[in-house]
């Protein structure tokens, strides 16, 4: 069972589960920026990845002031990877995904801080992932060490440890 | 805690498609399905509740002899700290569509969870050919991709109920479609 770092992606699995899709939590991780030495200095890890849709789900439910960094982030993976069909729902969307399945009342318990598991747990069920907010520079990985930008894209993505999980 | 009494037409906030565009889109969906399916066995498959309006006019708009079937499947609706299972057939099908002509029936498409499921399990009843129409499509839900072969209106992302389309199984016999008054759902959620 995959450890969410947010409920509002706890409640996405269920969603998920509910309709048969099969789905991995935070299996990849690509990096998107390197320093002059090639050290990997930032990475982005989607939340879900659907392989039978061969599709990435990313969820942010920050309130939309605040998701500019990672719209950043998303616009700089779409450049590396363009190839990587990745799908990211904002605040409003998930709040119409809980308006739609009669759940409205629980949008603000699943949304920005409040629905942020406490970070021990996260920390111990998660160890490669970088925070929404403000994430830090992420480690390079043996794999990824010294690439460039430009090779980045004809490169598989890192996978993470410990964090996989699937439906049905 | 008072429970707030829906108003019919008073909730909704905007028409965003009146009964007579309604009716001349159903028309043309109905003719442009008359003539792919000339000669053919067509099975009209309608997934209740919401495609119920939708699919008793198109079913009439269709000039072609047609079998028409029902289905339901459970919605997802679970709590925040419990899984709600697994979907669902609430109805399935009446009769075989084995080696039919299958054109499934929607209200509306927005994520294509429901559909998708939808699909998987109808192609395991081997149809000739299982194709999609919806009178409503809003892509900027969607998660799933999904052929749509037959497409009425395409929307902007707004709750829209109405011509079967409800909130708390309430708005489906409105003759429009329309966007919910946001102060609707949100007083019962607060509520």
């Amino acid at each position: 069972m995959a450890s969410f770092a947010h409920a509002s992606e706890a409640e996405m699995s269920r969603i998920l589960d509910f309709y048969a899709v099969r789905w991995e939590y935070e299996p990849h991780t690509f990096p998107i920026l390197w320093n002059l030495e090639g050290d990997v200095v930032e990475s982005f890890s989607p939340d879900f990845y659907l392989p039978d849709l061969d599709l990435y789900l990313e969820l942010t439910t920050l309130r939309q002031k605040l998701v500019r960094k990672k719209n950043r982030k998303l616009r700089r993976l779409r450049e590396l990877y363009p190839d990587l069909n990745i799908k990211l729902f904002y605040a409003r969307d998930f709040r119409a995904l809980m308006l739609k399945y009669g759940k409205l009342a629980l949008f603000d318990g699943l949304s920005g801080t409040s629905g942020q598991v406490s970070q021990p747990a996260l920390t111990a069920a998660t160890p490669e992932r970088a925070p929404d907010v403000d994430p830090v520079p992420a480690a390079a990985s043996p794999a990824t060490a010294g690439r460039s930008a430009r090779s980045a894209a004809r490169r598989p993505p890192v996978r993470s440890a410990g964090t996989r999980s699937s439906a049905t | 805690m008072t429970e707030r009494l829906a108003d019919l037409h008073d909730d909704v906030g905007e028409i965003l498609l009146d009964e007579a565009t309604i009716s001349a889109k159903v028309q043309e969906l109905g003719s442009r399905i008359s003539a792919d399916y000339a000669g053919q066995r067509l099975t009209l498959v309608s997934v209740l509740k919401g495609s119920l309006p939708f699919m008793a006019d198109l079913m009439r708009a269709i000039e072609i002899p047609v079998r028409i079937d029902l289905m339901e499947v459970s919605s997802y609706g679970g709590t925040a700290t419990e899984s709600s299972g697994l979907v669902r057939i609430l109805k399935d099908l009446s009769t075989s569509i084995a080696d039919e002509h299958v054109l499934i029936v929607e209200d509306i498409i927005d994520t294509g969870l429901t559909l998708n499921y939808l699909i998987r399990y109808l192609r395991g009843k081997a149809p000739a050919t299982l194709r999609i129409c919806t009178l409503l499509d809003k892509p900027a839900r969607r998660l799933v991709e999904i052929p749509v072969d037959y497409r009425g209106f395409t929307i902007p992302d707004q709750f829209v109920v109405g011509y079967g389309l409800d909130y708390g199984e309430l708005y489906r016999n409105l003759r429009y479609v329309g966007v919910l008054k946001p102060e609707v759902y949100t007083e019962v959620a607060v509520g």
